[in-house]
């Protein structure tokens, strides 16, 4: 345990402030619509840079989805504190919002004047239908090293399924599973 | 048009928003809407609804873009800046505070437990997400069978990801979808 968090110490010190910048500003740029960014944000912090851990990167997505606002901003703070605390979680935001925010305003002006167009409509869709599929395989990576625990792949099958046959809010979903399953998980333990 | 109180009015209003938008920003865009084209008529429905899209289909943090575009509406360039701050801001400072929290109870046995229990049930909703986005994506069977292959793919192999969306999109745009 201690090599491990010396390696650690060791780790956050190598991360310099513009690869954490860089890096969500990657994150920004590739993840389009909706939870895109998700699935850069474990491809290159996890598999690609070394950062964090799965687990810990699993532990990151399960807070933010707890609080308030855009997730993936809730990421990169996430992210930059653990790295390089809160100078870290400062450049990592800063990364992530600053280019990509700039370009997406001017083109975004740019375009309110104009009508749509039905070929950048269809890229679109396929772009889109993609980025759900991609979005699909994040998640279930993540699940993959709890899928020994039954009780982890049924919280998780019914979870899923409360919000996408249910069509229930996320927050309601969140607050009535999650007790259960923490105290399944601490009954199981306690065996 | 713009007279002074409505760009404080509308950042104050989104800061609030932003505190309370648990399970992402999406679940208060009714409220946005409500406060922005019913009481105080400053964008039409069908701007609004044009934001959305917009915001959609651009790479980048699409909601503060999409506060951006209405604060845009409302006051200008300094309209956008502050909506997009008041959009990241307070959940941001909301993220340090907790994650920090979090980070010092590191390996305390309840953490493990409250792991353990936490994570199937999140990433049950990142999945559905998914679904969901693909169903609002949806053309028909064609675009299903992407969305299958690109998970696919995804889990099989260590594909860089731009690959697939570049795949995806050349597909789009020839009209097979």
């Amino acid at each position: 345990m201690t090599t491990q968090a010396a390696q650690e110490r060791n780790l956050e010190h190598s991360v310099p402030l513009a690869a954490l910048a860089i890096a969500f500003l990657k994150v920004a740029l590739y993840g389009i619509g909706g939870g895109g960014g998700l699935v850069w944000a474990r491809r290159i912090a996890v598999d690609q840079r070394r950062w964090i851990s799965e687990q810990d990167f699993a532990d990151i997505v399960s807070l933010c989805q707890f609080m308030p606002g855009p997730n993936i901003v809730g990421i990169a703070v996430c992210v930059g504190t653990k790295l390089r605390g809160s100078i870290g979680a400062i450049a990592a935001v800063a990364g992530f919002l600053l280019i990509p925010w700039t370009i997406g305003f001017t083109l975004g002006v740019l375009y309110l004047q104009h009508a749509h167009h039905p070929a950048l409509q269809n890229i679109l869709g396929g772009v889109s239908a993609t980025a759900a599929g991609l979005l699909i395989a994040t998640g279930v990576r993540m699940l993959l090293p709890h899928r020994g625990r039954p009780a982890a792949v049924l919280f998780a099958a019914l979870a899923f399924g409360l919000m996408a046959f249910g069509k229930l809010p996320l927050l309601f979903v969140l607050l009535g599973l999650a007790p259960l399953s923490i105290a399944v998980a601490g009954i199981a333990r306690a065996r | 048009m713009s007279s002074p109180p409505a760009p404080f009015a509308l950042t104050a209003h989104l800061a609030l928003l932003s505190s309370i938008s648990f399970g992402g920003f999406p679940t208060v865009l009714p409220d946005v809407r409500d406060f922005v084209v019913a009481t105080h008529g400053w964008v039409t429905d069908q701007e609004f609804t044009n934001f959305f899209a917009l915001a959609q289909s651009i790479p980048g943090p699409n909601m503060i873009l999409m506060m951006s575009f209405v604060g845009w509406q409302v006051w200008g360039f300094p309209g956008a800046l502050a909506s997009a701050f008041a959009t990241f801001g307070p959940p941001c400072a909301m993220y340090f505070a907790s994650y920090r929290l979090w980070d010092r109870f590191r390996d305390a046995p309840w953490q493990r437990i409250v792991r353990l229990g936490l994570v199937p049930v999140t990433m049950g909703p990142v999945i559905a997400s998914g679904m969901v986005m693909a169903r609002a994506a949806d053309a028909g069977w064609q675009a299903a069978a992407i969305t299958v292959a690109a998970a696919a793919i995804t889990l099989a192999t260590r594909l860089n990801p731009m690959w697939l969306l570049l795949a995806g999109g050349t597909l789009g745009g020839l009209g097979l979808l």
